[in-house]
């Protein structure tokens, strides 16, 4: 059996606020293998986001981490020294690209940087913004003259340069084209064919159905189902993610009604039963995540064709 | 086609540029005056002329001469020497201790943070002034007791602008970005964080030259300054306030007239110069 790029154990993230906890990530336990594609997918606020800031070490003073985090079977990333690790190691393509970008600095010099201090040479630049669909040509212009687009592909561009074995792809498709996001997710699984990791955070399920091998869906800080891509989409065994899915254009296209709970008072049972229509008096206790979903009453597969 | 385009902007001055050059060409006469003087008009300091105290401005003496016969023009010539001088001194000197003090305390933060700007708040509590007054009488009148005295004071405002830029530079997403790309601390500090700081302090440097410089002559006019046979700005206008009472107006009015124009084309420029470091506004103007 091969080591696995990351196995995560138990992860829980909280913020502590003036009077309130945030739970970020809550008992998050995962395992990702080399040339494997994860997507984590899940609605805005429910702990993707802070799941990536975890494993890069980029977590504000007010957060306290616990569990384990561990790449490769010999670096533990929560508690181990990372600065060597990012970067070549661990990539991050940020969200929010345009605020991730350094104003005064043109992306020419920005991924020269990043290119020297990987000790590859500063030639590559071009080469790598082809790559994600930049056109090289504008390298030398500053992030304030980009399109939300564009910043996207150079951010995507500035993770690549290091050639990171894990790349964590956080939203890598916002505000592109259909055919640039389609241009950027071939780019990611190409990665993992060659025995790269690419765990891509995204609330885009089309993106998940496109390139993900597995796919793990979070619901206020918790995975509530996590599956094989293909069984994922043909059979959901969380109603979440059956929501997720009728939520698409050519399905049902009908959203999840209501709205995910705080994360400073999440019930003490199935944060999603208030939303669920299945819930019974039995969703006031926490479920196990036995099997593929964290449901006391998942769907089986009759019930889905139906 | 592109190249005769810009060749022809070179030399049409695009609006709001004319103050600009106007600023520079006096900054530049000035400087240049003041680095050929000794050469071209070499002046006794000590050297009185009894019988030619309070001329009125003519072609021998352009702005006239003194109470002691002195000619005034030649006089505000060397006394913008030493202003420019201690100016530009005091507010490197100034520039550095505060560039320093919030740099540590923008890049620390914490306690250290907390306890030196309280350390900026008591000082800035002092009038200036007084503080000046007082380190140029510990130290004696001489060039460096009022080029430190300045520099001691006024280090407050630069250490602020410091501070808060890093601070708020420290949450910036994209310095977690170079983070995650790998950059070490060595990195983010000249890389990222320098870039952003440079400009402000080069800036804040530049204004402080021409405040220097009035506080200079602060202090040589209440007698704090130079020695009062050496021309400064303030000595000068010190002096003359005497000889308005007596109706020798121009006595005052030749050093009086350097300080302003001069202040303004360097306060002009600064502000000329903050536009331009600004990549966005750069674009702009570059229309």
């Amino acid at each position: 059996m091969t080591t696995p790029r990351l196995s995560t154990d138990g992860l829980t993230v909280r913020f502590r606020l003036r009077g309130a906890v945030v739970h970020a990530v809550t008992d998050l336990s995962l395992t990702v293998q080399p040339g494997e594609l994860l997507a984590v997918v899940g609605e805005s606020g429910c702990g993707k986001s802070v799941l990536a800031h975890t494993l890069l070490g980029l977590l504000p003073r007010n957060a306290t981490v616990s569990g384990r985090a561990v790449l490769d079977g010999n670096t533990e990333l929560l508690t181990g020294r990372v600065s060597g690790v990012r970067g070549r190691r661990v990539g991050l393509v940020p969200q929010s690209p345009a605020t991730a970008l350094n104003p005064v600095r043109t992306g020419r010099r920005l991924l020269e940087e990043t290119l020297r201090a990987h000790g590859r040479p500063r030639s590559d630049a071009d080469g790598i913004a082809a790559a994600v669909g930049f056109d090289p040509a504008d390298l030398d212009r500053y992030p304030h003259e980009l399109s939300g687009g564009m910043a996207q592909r150079l951010c995507t561009a500035l993770a690549l340069a290091p050639d990171p074995s894990l790349l964590i792809a956080d939203e890598p498709t916002t505000g592109l084209d259909r055919p640039l996001v389609d241009h950027t997710l071939d780019l990611l699984r190409r990665r993992c064919d060659t025995g790269n990791t690419v765990i891509l955070i995204t609330h885009d399920l089309t993106a998940a159905q496109r390139v993900a091998d597995r796919v793990a869906v979070m619901y206020a800080s918790r995975i509530v189902e996590e599956q094989p891509a293909d069984a994922l989409f043909a059979a959901p065994a969380h109603p979440y993610t059956a929501g997720l899915l009728d939520a698409l254009p050519d399905r049902a296209f009908r959203a999840v009604p209501g709205h995910p709970p705080m994360l400073t008072a999440l019930p003490a049972g199935c944060a999603f039963a208030p939303r669920c229509t299945r819930a019974t008096d039995a969703c006031a206790t926490m479920p196990d995540l036995s099997g593929t979903a964290r449901c006391h009453h998942p769907l089986v597969e009759q019930e889905v064709a139906a | 086609m592109l190249d005769a385009l810009p060749r022809r902007r070179v030399l049409r001055l695009r609006p709001g540029q004319t103050g600009t050059l106007v600023a520079a060409s006096v900054l530049a006469v000035a400087i240049l005056a003041c680095l050929l003087a000794p050469a071209l008009w070499p002046l006794d300091q000590s050297a009185v002329a009894l019988d030619q105290t309070r001329l009125p401005p003519s072609w021998a003496h352009p702005a006239g001469t003194d109470d002691l016969g002195r000619d005034v023009s030649l006089r505000a010539l060397y006394g913008l020497r030493v202003s420019l001088l201690v100016g530009a001194v005091a507010a490197l000197v100034a520039t550095v201790i505060g560039g320093i003090v919030g740099g540590i305390a923008g890049t620390l933060g914490g306690p250290v943070d907390r306890l030196l700007m309280r350390v900026v708040d008591t000082v800035a509590a002092l009038p200036h002034l007084l503080l000046g007054i007082f380190i140029v009488a510990m130290l004696r009148p001489s060039l460096g007791a009022v080029i430190a005295s300045i520099g001691v004071t006024h280090w407050l405002s630069t250490a602020r602008i410091v501070r808060s830029e890093l601070l708020s530079l420290r949450n910036r997403p994209f310095i977690d970005a170079a983070i995650s790309g790998g950059a070490g601390r060595r990195r983010i500090l000249t890389r990222h964080l320098l870039p952003h700081v440079l400009p402000r302090l080069a800036l804040a440097t530049t204004l402080m030259i021409p405040h220097a410089v009035w506080h200079e002559t602060a202090l040589s006019f209440l007698g704090l300054g130079l020695p009062p046979h050496l021309a400064s700005l303030g000595n000068m206008i010190n002096d003359g306030q005497g000889s308005l009472l007596t109706g020798a107006w121009w006595a005052s009015i030749a050093p009086g007239a350097v300080i302003v124009v001069v202040t303004l084309a360097i306060a002009a420029l600064a502000v000329r110069w903050r536009e331009y470091l600004d990549p966005r506004v750069r674009a702009e103007l570059q229309l």
